[in-house]
């Protein structure tokens, strides 16, 4: 089948959003938790074949690989409902059990060991695809499993499938909070190496502000895990819906990420929504946040940065932008209401562009799922490449400095095999982060055209480069 | 034959006592009904005459009474209570009471006889006609004074007789006995002078009532050149001028008859045309008809008066008191007819006005031109034109019955205002084979009207020929009569006339019995959206699987492309995208079709897709398939370009950079500015997509499903559609001729460029990746064998390589300027068309495309405001500003050396 996507669930955050996903999936195409269709659910305007299979007996199969070191979550998966849904063989247990003790490198080497087992299951999928699009990854930035064995995969993806995208759904851990896991800031700077030169495109979930939403927007106190995965699930089901939905145009992963990301580097993505429900809102039917929804409301909402799932902080110069904005916009839209809309957004400079190329604010329209009730009229999602989001870097690299500086916490580190012989890896990995940063902050300057030179002047680490230009000298 | 009585004679036969008189007065009351008593004893007195007169009487008397009687029965007047005749009956007894001579009795008898037959004469001609009233009516005019004269002249002779008499007329008897004795008695020359002059004016009146009927007399003879009548040069010398004058005036009459006549008659070509030019003929025939009638009676009267004069002449000696004998009909005179020609005339006179206009006229146009003299104020002439146009309409009325309840066009004449024509097929139906004919279109019939009229006739025969329903309309006979039998509703000034309803009705139930069928069986509105899903890109996901699937094929050149490989996949994309959802009927007609290539085609200029439909709808939408076809072009064109974009373009890029990381201090440069470019031309393919595909197909397509479901017609559905296609035609930049047709294609092509430029790059890039991987491999090789170091000459060689390299990069950094250059120029200038075109849309599209204005910084011409000036300047400006602009993706040859 077209354009098939196969999704990669990866340690315990991955299978839980990765989870909550399919199980908003499952209802959007009117789906039982068995993979069975649902009487109702047979007129056929959607689209289901670029996430889901049909198995001999017409039951539809997820093209999801779950992929954990500990069998916690995963077990939990197959104890539910759902447990019929997946293709059993999809599903990859480390036989030991272990986990990878919130450890990148854990994660790492442990996915070096059993990659031929992992692509085993991959190849197959793929294989199982007419035309392959690409493969969105689902994992956390800072754990072991999903941040390291992430990482691995999705070096061996890129080299193993050159010509498929690679989207990666990753959490960023929560700021405000203290981690139980040490070790974090090591892993998200290892992982974001990866993410900056492995993968197409980030969807950025900051968990700090998916927490902050929750609290503030949706007036949860202390919101479960639950709570915030369904928030997730929302943004992964929404930012999918071109392509479960199609209409006329962003049908395809590559139509939807190519007008968003102008250059390799600068794919890093925010999202956001509204108008935002949670699940007790519904339930209790509770009118608290059903506003009025027109178009120009939600999309002059959605580029409130209130609305927006990272917490890049307070801009203090002004001076970030946005590189390239996509709404997809659901429900009962007048299509002239859109061209009011961005003239009014225009107009009114409700939103500050990069000064070096030509952006705009694409709209796509999108079909809702009939299953699924909403109490608004109108919803959107946006995804937006603004520049801003490197400050969720700089603050990763900030902490990387405090704990590398006083050099804590390495000893379970340089245990593994990358690590074994110096720590290179964890500065190369800083340097390319350090870049991106650079990069980003060059992007909000109408010199950005120049960037690449100075930087290739300026820039000291290209010694692998060298090494290999300079040959034998 | 009678000899001439001497005066005195009289006196032993006639009315020897009073009774007898009474009685006979009795009589003529019941025979003419009360009159008035001057005119009643002009009766007695006659009766006199009569009686004395000794006529060898033809009948005997029995039989003159039963005549009497019975002529009284029939003409009887309704108000009596006892029947005339037997009243008569009753009378004449008491007659036969009186001891006169039955000789006597026998003479009055037949005498009465006569009176009855008049009194019943004028009574039916009391019944004719408005020529017969005007006839009776002038004549009625004329009679008093005739028989005035005559009774004077009776009176004055016989006064003597009566003088004693005493009765119920006694005052009228000592009026006469007064005029006695002053007037002297007649000459008898004079008299016989009298009678002669009277033989020529009846001559003359006769030459006049011939006259008006178009024939020549002896005073009266035909102009040859103007066909006017003129008098006989020698036979008017007899005349008297005022005869003369007359007489001219009068033959106007005839001149008009013999116009009208004209025009009446096929064979002189003068007439009007066609059907109805046959109905207005047959009415004006009609016309004179009933004049020759009138004029007939004319004519009867003149004889009836010969012949009294005949019988006159014979009693020569006493025709001089007797030659107003028949009093009650009156002689007729030059005057009389003056009096009476005038009503005739004048409708002539208009006959002839309206036969003219309508002289070669015909169908709609004749009756548009007698329309007109509908409007005359003069009752007779608006009756006139009514009852004409009556006549005209109905062969038109009983064609538009035809046409629009069984479809048929019977006009062997071309004067029905629809046409068909016979040259145009079926599959044309709809939208060739008929058409109205305008200039046969009556005044009274509204072009819209026409257009319903048209329409109907049009579904029936669509219905019957190309849907083969032979299901007729609902209550077709009623429809018809009614059509039929109301043709003069067609002209009526306001249009609610029963006719009109029926057309009305006829209408709206054909137009909505084919909407019905096109809509119901035959899917209209399916047909539509499948068109616009497939035809019109609608449908995303199948045209971009099907391109996928086609992308070799598509990139193939032209002649190696087979049409049934490619029907294979589309196919498969039909069946693995969400079209396989769709009505197999609608897919059915799908197809891919490849045109003859032209030499340097490839697989993108001439697959396309088309849709194929048969039957019924192909006589409703053949025509819009030459526009679905050139709009299929832009749309594919631009998909192939959002295809080579991001799916070669892009995402080659995104692949390549991750492999070529590590030569980026190299490439990087170059690499970047690609990055970029391309993200710039992404950024307008796809708002030139989203505006394309969402602002002017999807937003009017709302319009037209709008409208779809509003329809009462399915007019009023193709109409629509054809607007809708009008509006995306023109939204889409096809065929408008202008500057921005000319941009884009530059666009489309540097993308193309581009794209040959990238693989071109990313091919030396890769050619020297290996190398330098082959050159790593072969250190390490010669580490591990322990030889350390390469040849001096093999490290010559690869700096030589190097440098190659770097040219080679540089020299295509300059190619990419050139195109960013070309690119950037194209944009700048479709922004401008863009701003400075009229159209809102276009403008807002402009600034959609520019949202963050870009493009207007760095373009002052676009930041003007749109005046005149600035239109007239702005081709001057934007040739020399823009090379100076371009200049931003030039790389300085220096720093890439570095």
């Amino acid at each position: 089948m077209p354009s098939e996507i196969i999704t990669l669930q990866l340690g315990q955050c991955g299978n839980q959003i990765g989870f909550e996903f399919w199980k908003r999936l499952c209802l959007e195409h009117g789906i039982s938790p068995s993979g069975v269709l649902e009487d109702f659910a047979t007129d056929g305007m959607d689209r289901k074949d670029v996430f889901f299979y049909q198995a001999d007996d017409d039951h539809y199969i997820p093209r999801a690989v779950l992929l954990d070191l500990e069998p916690r979550v995963i077990n939990t998966i197959m104890g539910s409902a759902y447990s019929k849904l997946y293709n059993p063989e999809n599903v990859y247990l480390s036989k030991h059990g272990g986990g990878a003790g919130n450890n990148w490198a854990s994660g790492y080497s442990q996915g070096d060991k059993l990659q031929e087992e992992v692509f085993d299951i991959i190849d197959r999928e793929a294989d199982g695809s007419d035309s392959l699009e690409g493969f969105i990854l689902c994992h956390s930035i800072a754990g072991g499993t999903g941040s390291g064995m992430g990482s691995f995969i999705m070096e061996r993806l890129a080299d193993r499938y050159p010509k498929k995208l690679i989207q990666t759904f990753s959490v960023f851990p929560n700021q405000d909070e203290i981690s139980d896991v040490v070790v974090q800031p090591y892993n998200s700077m290892l992982t974001l190496r990866r993410l900056t030169s492995a993968a197409d495109s980030v969807v950025v979930l900051d968990n700090t502000a998916l927490n902050r939403i929750a609290c503030d927007r949706l007036h949860i106190q202390n919101p479960s895990f639950s709570q915030i995965n369904n928030l997730v699930s929302t943004i992964m089901s929404v930012s999918t819906t071109t392509l479960r939905y199609p209409s006329y145009m962003n049908n395809n992963l590559i139509g939807l990420m190519a007008p968003l990301i102008p250059t390799p580097q600068l794919h890093f993505l925010m999202t956001g929504y509204t108008p935002l429900t949670s699940d007790s809102d519904v339930n209790s039917q509770q009118t608290v946040n059903v506003r009025k929804t027109t178009v120009l409301d939600v999309m002059r909402r959605l580029l409130q940065p209130k609305n927006m799932m990272v917490s890049t902080g307070p801009d203090k110069t002004n001076h970030h932008c946005y590189i390239s904005i996509l709404n997809i916009i659901q429900g009962e839209v007048d299509p002239t209401q859109v061209h009011k809309s961005l003239q009014r957004i225009r107009d009114r400079k409700m939103a500050q562009f990069i000064p070096w190329g030509p952006t705009s604010i694409q709209v796509a329209l999108s079909r809702s799922s009939p299953y699924v009730q909403s109490n608004h009229r109108v919803s959107g999602l946006m995804l937006a490449n603004h520049t801003s989001i490197c400050s969720l870097f700089e603050r990763a690299l900030n902490q990387y400095d405090k704990l590398r500086k006083r050099g804590a916490f390495l000893d379970q580190f340089r245990r593994e095999d990358i690590f074994k012989d110096d720590l290179t890896e964890l500065d190369e990995s800083r340097e390319t982060v350090d870049c991106l940063v650079q990069e980003y902050e060059a992007a909000t300057r109408p010199e950005y055209l120049q960037f690449s030179v100075k930087r290739a002047s300026g820039d000291s680490k290209t010694d692998e480069a060298k090494a290999l230009a300079g040959g034998g000298v | 034959m009678s000899q001439p009585m001497p005066l005195g004679s009289q006196d032993q036969l006639v009315l020897q006592n009073t009774a007898l008189a009474d009685i006979l007065s009795d009589l003529c009351i019941v025979i003419q009904g009360r009159r008035t008593p001057d005119e009643h004893e002009g009766t007695l007195v006659r009766a006199n005459h009569h009686i004395s007169s000794n006529l060898t009487l033809p009948i005997c008397e029995r039989e003159c009474v039963q005549r009497i009687v019975s002529k009284l029965n029939t003409g009887s007047h309704p108000d009596d209570n006892e029947s005339p005749g037997d009243l008569f009956l009753k009378v004449y007894r008491k007659l036969l009471a009186v001891k006169i001579d039955s000789n006597l009795r026998h003479s009055l008898m037949c005498f009465l006889l006569t009176l009855a037959d008049k009194s019943m004469e004028l009574k039916s001609i009391n019944g004719t006609g408005a020529g017969g009233d005007n006839l009776k009516h002038t004549l009625g005019i004329r009679n008093p004074s005739s028989s005035t004269h005559s009774i004077n002249g009776s009176t004055s002779s016989h006064s003597s007789r009566q003088n004693g008499s005493v009765g119920i007329y006694s005052y009228d008897a000592t009026q006469s006995s007064v005029g006695f004795g002053r007037q002297p008695l007649p000459d008898y020359m004079t008299n016989m002078k009298a009678q002669k002059n009277l033989e020529a004016t009846q001559d003359i009146v006769m030459n006049a009532i011939y006259s008006f009927t178009g024939v020549q007399g002896k005073y009266l003879k035909k102009d040859v050149v103007s066909g006017r009548f003129k008098l006989d040069p020698v036979n008017a010398k007899t005349l008297s001028p005022v005869q003369a004058g007359m007489l001219l005036r009068l033959s106007e009459l005839g001149y008009y008859h013999d116009r009208v006549a004209k025009f009446a008659d096929v064979t002189t070509g003068f007439n009007a045309m066609g059907c109805m030019g046959q109905a207005f003929i047959s009415k004006l025939k009609e016309e004179l008809m009933e004049f020759h009638g009138q004029v007939a009676v004319l004519h009867d009267e003149l004889t009836k008066f010969r012949d009294n004069q005949l019988r006159q002449h014979i009693e020569k000696d006493r025709s001089w008191m007797e030659k107003t004998e028949p009093g009650a009909l009156g002689e007729v005179t030059l005057l009389k007819l003056l009096a009476w020609y005038v009503t005739p005339l004048h409708r002539m006179q208009w006959l002839t006005k309206i036969a003219d206009t309508c002289q070669l006229r015909k169908g709609g146009e004749l009756a548009s031109a007698v329309f007109n003299y509908l409007d005359n104020g003069n009752s007779m002439v608006n009756e006139l034109a009514s009852s004409l146009l009556t006549a005209i309409c109905g062969p038109l009325v009983r064609m538009i019955s035809k046409w629009m309840l069984e479809g048929g066009i019977c006009d062997s004449y071309g004067e029905f205002f629809v046409e068909s024509l016979n040259e145009v097929g079926a599959d044309r139906l709809w939208h060739d084979k008929f058409r109205l004919r305008v200039n046969m279109m009556p005044k009274f019939i509204t072009l819209e009207l026409a257009d319903k009229i048209l329409k109907t006739g049009k579904s029936i025969n669509f219905l019957r020929e190309i849907c083969e329903m032979t299901e007729l309309v609902r209550g077709r006979e009623e429809l018809k009569e009614l059509m039929n039998n109301n043709v003069s509703h067609i002209f009526s000034y306001v249009q609610d006339t029963n006719w009109h309803a029926a057309v009305e009705t006829c209408y709206q139930q054909t137009s909505k019995h084919v909407l019905d069928i096109m809509v119901g069986p035959h899917k209209l509105l399916d047909h539509l959206h499948g068109m616009r899903r497939y035809l019109l890109l609608g449908q995303g996901d199948f045209v971009s699987i099907l391109i996928e699937n086609m992308k070799d094929e598509l990139e193939r050149k032209g002649t190696d492309i087979y049409a049934h490989d490619l029907s294979a996949m589309l196919d498969a994309a039909l069946r693995c995208t969400n079209a396989q959802y769709d009505d197999p009927e609608i897919l059915n007609h799908l197809d891919v079709v490849v045109q003859t290539p032209f030499p340097g085609d490839c697989g993108w200029d001439i697959i396309s897709l088309q849709y194929i439909v048969q039957g019924p709808l192909a006589t409703m939408l053949e025509p819009t398939m030459p526009t679905y076809k050139a709009l299929f072009k832009p749309l594919w064109r631009m998909k192939h370009m959002e295809f080579v974009l991001s799916m070669k373009i892009w995402k080659e890029q995104m692949g390549n950079s991750k492999i070529l990381r590590m030569m980026n201090p190299e490439i990087g440069k170059a690499s970047y500015r690609l990055h970029l470019f391309t993200s710039e031309i992404m950024h307008f393919i796809h708002q030139m997509q989203y505006y394309v595909l969402f602002e002017v197909i999807e937003c009017n397509w709302v319009e037209l499903q709008k409208k779809m479901v509003q329809a009462t017609a399915l007019d009023d559905i193709l109409e629509a559609h054809e607007k809708f296609l009008k509006t995306i035609t023109v939204g889409c930049f096809v065929n408008t001729m202008t500057d921005m047709e000319r941009h884009l294609e530059t666009v489309y092509e540097n993308i193309i460029g581009l794209e040959n430029w990238q693989s071109a790059f990313y091919k030396e890039c890769f050619k020297e990746l290996d190398a330098r991987k082959a050159l790593a491999k072969k250190v390490m090789e010669s580490e591990a064998s322990g030889q350390f170091g390469l040849t001096a000459d093999e490290i010559f060689e690869r700096d030589h390589e190097r440098k190659q390299f770097d040219e080679r990069v540089s020299i295509a950094c300059r190619g990419l300027d050139d195109i960013a250059i070309a690119y950037e120029k194209a944009v700048s200038g479709f922004l401008l068309a863009l701003n400075s075109n009229n159209d809102p849309n276009l403008q807002l599209f402009g600034t959609r495309l520019d949202f963050n204005e870009y493009y207007k910084k760095r373009d002052t011409n676009l930041s003007k405001p749109l005046t005149f000036e600035h239109m007239r300047m702005s081709s001057v400006f934007s040739t020399s500003n823009k090379l100076s602009h371009s200049s931003r993706f030039v790389i300085h040859p220096q720093a890439s050396k570095e």
